[in-house]
């Protein structure tokens, strides 16, 4: 990891030298202000197992995000992105990155375009978090599915893109295959077999711990690349079709001086985005995949277990205004090892969201969650087992770009 | 070779007469600046003359050749390109073809599909909100414009006939057409599917049509038109497959992006 923080700040140098040559930079920012209500179990970002990002103790008056992401073009063909975030529930750094990538997409000089991208980024599966800073477009909170990739996953390395462009052909969409190789994610797991999934627009960022008792997720253990590569598909704009598989091929028995473990995390995603006529989106995506952790950091016996999540969405464009439902249903599995009570999850949510754009630069959002879910782990913190969380949030965002 | 020499000048003289007439028709219409020449023409005495001509030999160049595009089920198919071309005739360009804009508005090109002659010139502003790099990787013109917003480019001159995809290597979605002709009679039909070309001179046209949402073959949308030296010749192309589809990039203000 000290490499990879090496590398970052070396871009970050590169960036402001730049700027300071006068590139060209935009930058976009927001300030997201929210007013929550929840009866929901202690979240994990303040020390409990709940599966909302806000709880009974912990709701009010909130600072939902704050976000500064910046592009900057260093030459034509070479941008770098950068997005910094705070969202007030760290008692650390208040402020730290989430991205921070090179991207080169030359010119295509046939049907076929490739670009590449190197730094930490998230890897391309969400279809809910098409905003700039990962920024979900249909509700405030994403999907089980896409907070867990938001919690545990950056990609830390290269991604290679090739686009085959259908235009150039007559036909209106395009086919991608992309493919990456990664380090410094070897603990994507941990949280997923501590607390099971849950929903909330709050991703880890690259420096600071999640939660508590906090985890960095972004550090070397096994000195094993990962990889991913994926295929995905556009037609005539109305449809988005993605396939991906994903292994971080950490080795189960590695481990750090201090004793922490790396985690074998694979699984596959699938997902889909439809707009079939002007005011409706439907989306849906589904992983499925398993994780390990090995017998040398925790006994005798491998951990296993097996994860599903996916999510159904359709929303409502009309005017300034959007209207979204989704349901939710994940799962875990431990069907091997000890690590606590058993693991074994099955869960669902209903979320409710709309959404108003007052001008180009405020924006209000309405959202209800219902989460039902079933967690052996609560009876070890004095919970029931199955519980029902809900929350509701009123929030009122604030965004500006400047271009120079 | 006299005969020859005095058809082409006559030709000519139709030609930048009928482009005179397009011009008018399209500004009577509220056609856009991407259809019309703009600002004093550098052959502008040639058109009057051209004009006075026209009317001087009214007589000599009054046919029109009309025609109509319908799809499957008889509705009018507006923005298809229309060409005519004579058959077997050297046609030679009318001095410098008329400049061109394609604009960019809302992640789009406006207008999705231009026709122009060979030898055009044509400006590519940006009016979007955000910075686009314009290219075209098509066999009639290669280019590639550096990212950029506004109007900072030198027109890129279209001096091949053929098909010319335009993309923009930030946002994959915008597609855009050049359809570069070296037909003296070409258009895009109007928005009840219709196309006039006036003081056609007479003789056998080649009239070619194309949309990049018409999925006939090829070889069905171009025929052979006799054009008589008097009246309207008229001609209706009826489409056998249904038309692509493909929907307006759907723009929120809550979608933000670079």
């Amino acid at each position: 990891m000290r490499c990879a923080k090496w590398l970052l700040l070396l871009l970050c140098v590169f960036s402001a030298r730049q700027v300071c040559a006068g590139d060209t930079l935009t930058v976009v920012g927001m300030i997201d202000m929210r007013w929550v209500s929840s009866n929901a179990e202690t979240s994990y970002l303040y020390g409990g197992l709940g599966p909302l990002r806000f709880d009974a103790d912990n709701d009010g008056f909130r600072l939902g995000r704050a976000m500064l992401a910046g592009n900057l073009r260093v030459t034509d063909l070479v941008t770098v992105h950068a997005v910094l975030d705070g969202y007030g529930d760290d008692p650390g750094n208040p402020i730290d990155l989430s991205e921070l990538y090179a991207e080169i997409r030359p010119f295509p000089t046939n049907a076929v375009r490739w670009s590449a991208r190197v730094g930490a980024f998230y890897m391309p599966v969400s279809l809910e978090n098409r905003g700039i800073g990962w920024t979900p477009v249909y509700s405030i909170t994403p999907s089980a599915l896409n907070t867990w990739l938001g919690e545990e996953f950056r990609t830390i390395g290269a991604e290679c893109e090739a686009r085959w462009l259908g235009a150039s052909s007559g036909y209106y969409g395009d086919v991608a295959l992309v493919a990456a190789a990664y380090g410094w994610n070897d603990p994507a797991g941990v949280l997923l077999a501590t607390r099971g999934f849950a929903l909330s627009d709050r991703p880890s960022t690259l420096f600071d711990g999640y939660g508590r008792p906090s985890i960095n997720f972004y550090h070397e253990i096994d000195h094993r690349p990962g990889f991913y590569t994926g295929l995905s598909w556009r037609h005539h704009d109305m449809l988005e079709l993605r396939a991906l598989r994903y292994d971080n091929r950490g080795n189960p028995g590695a481990t750090t001086a201090d004793g922490e473990g790396a985690w074998n995390t694979h699984f596959w995603s699938f997902g889909g985005r439809l707009e079939p006529a002007n005011h409706w989106t439907l989306v849906a995506q589904y992983m499925d995949g398993e994780t390990t952790i090995g017998a040398d950091s925790l006994g005798a016996e491998q951990y296993n277990m097996t994860f599903h999540a996916g999510f159904v969405l359709g929303s409502y464009a009309w005017g300034r205004q959007l209207l979204t439902t989704r349901y939710d249903d994940f799962g875990t599995h431990q069907y091997s090892g000890f690590f606590g009570p058993p693991t074994d999850e099955a869960g669902h949510s209903w979320t409710l969201a709309w959404g108003y754009d007052l001008t180009e630069r405020w924006q209000i959002l309405v959202e209800g969650i219902r989460v039902s879910s079933s967690f052996p782990p609560r009876l070890s913190v004095g919970e029931p087992l199955a519980r029902v969380d809900s929350q509701l949030q009123a929030a009122v965002r604030y965004r500006f770009r400047l271009e120079r | 070779m006299r005969l020859r020499k005095l058809f082409n000048t006559e030709n000519r003289l139709a030609m930048l007469y009928s482009r005179l007439i397009r011009l008018g028709h399209n500004l009577a219409r509220g056609g856009t600046a991407t259809e019309v020449a703009l600002g004093p023409h550098p052959f502008a005495t040639w058109i009057t003359l051209a004009c006075l001509a026209g009317i001087c030999c009214g007589a000599c160049g009054a046919a029109e050749l009309s025609v109509n595009v319908v799809d499957r089920q008889g509705h009018a198919v507006g923005e298809v390109v229309v060409t005519a071309a004579p058959v077997g005739v050297v046609v030679h360009p009318a001095g410098n073809p008329a400049s061109a804009i394609m604009d960019q508005v809302n992640r789009a090109f406006v207008p999705g599909v231009l026709v122009v002659a060979v030898g055009a010139r044509v400006e590519f502003p940006n009016d979007d909100s955000v910075s686009h790099q314009v290219y075209s990787f098509s066999p009639a013109k290669r280019f590639q414009i550096p990212l950029y917003k506004g109007k900072p480019h030198e027109p890129a001159l279209f001096d091949r006939p053929g098909l010319v995809v335009l993309g923009c290597n930030i946002h994959d979605q915008m597609v855009g057409y050049i359809y570069v002709t070296d037909a003296p009679y070409f258009g895009k039909t109007d928005g009840d599917g219709g196309l006039r070309f006036k003081d056609v001179a007479d003789g056998d046209y080649q009239v070619t049509f194309w949309s990049p949402l018409i999925a006939d073959a090829p070889e069905s949308l171009t025929r052979k038109i006799h054009v008589d030296a008097d009246g309207v010749t008229s001609t209706r192309l009826q489409l056998t497959r249904n038309l692509r589809t493909r929907p307006e990039p759907r723009l929120r203000q809550g979608d933000w992006e670079y």
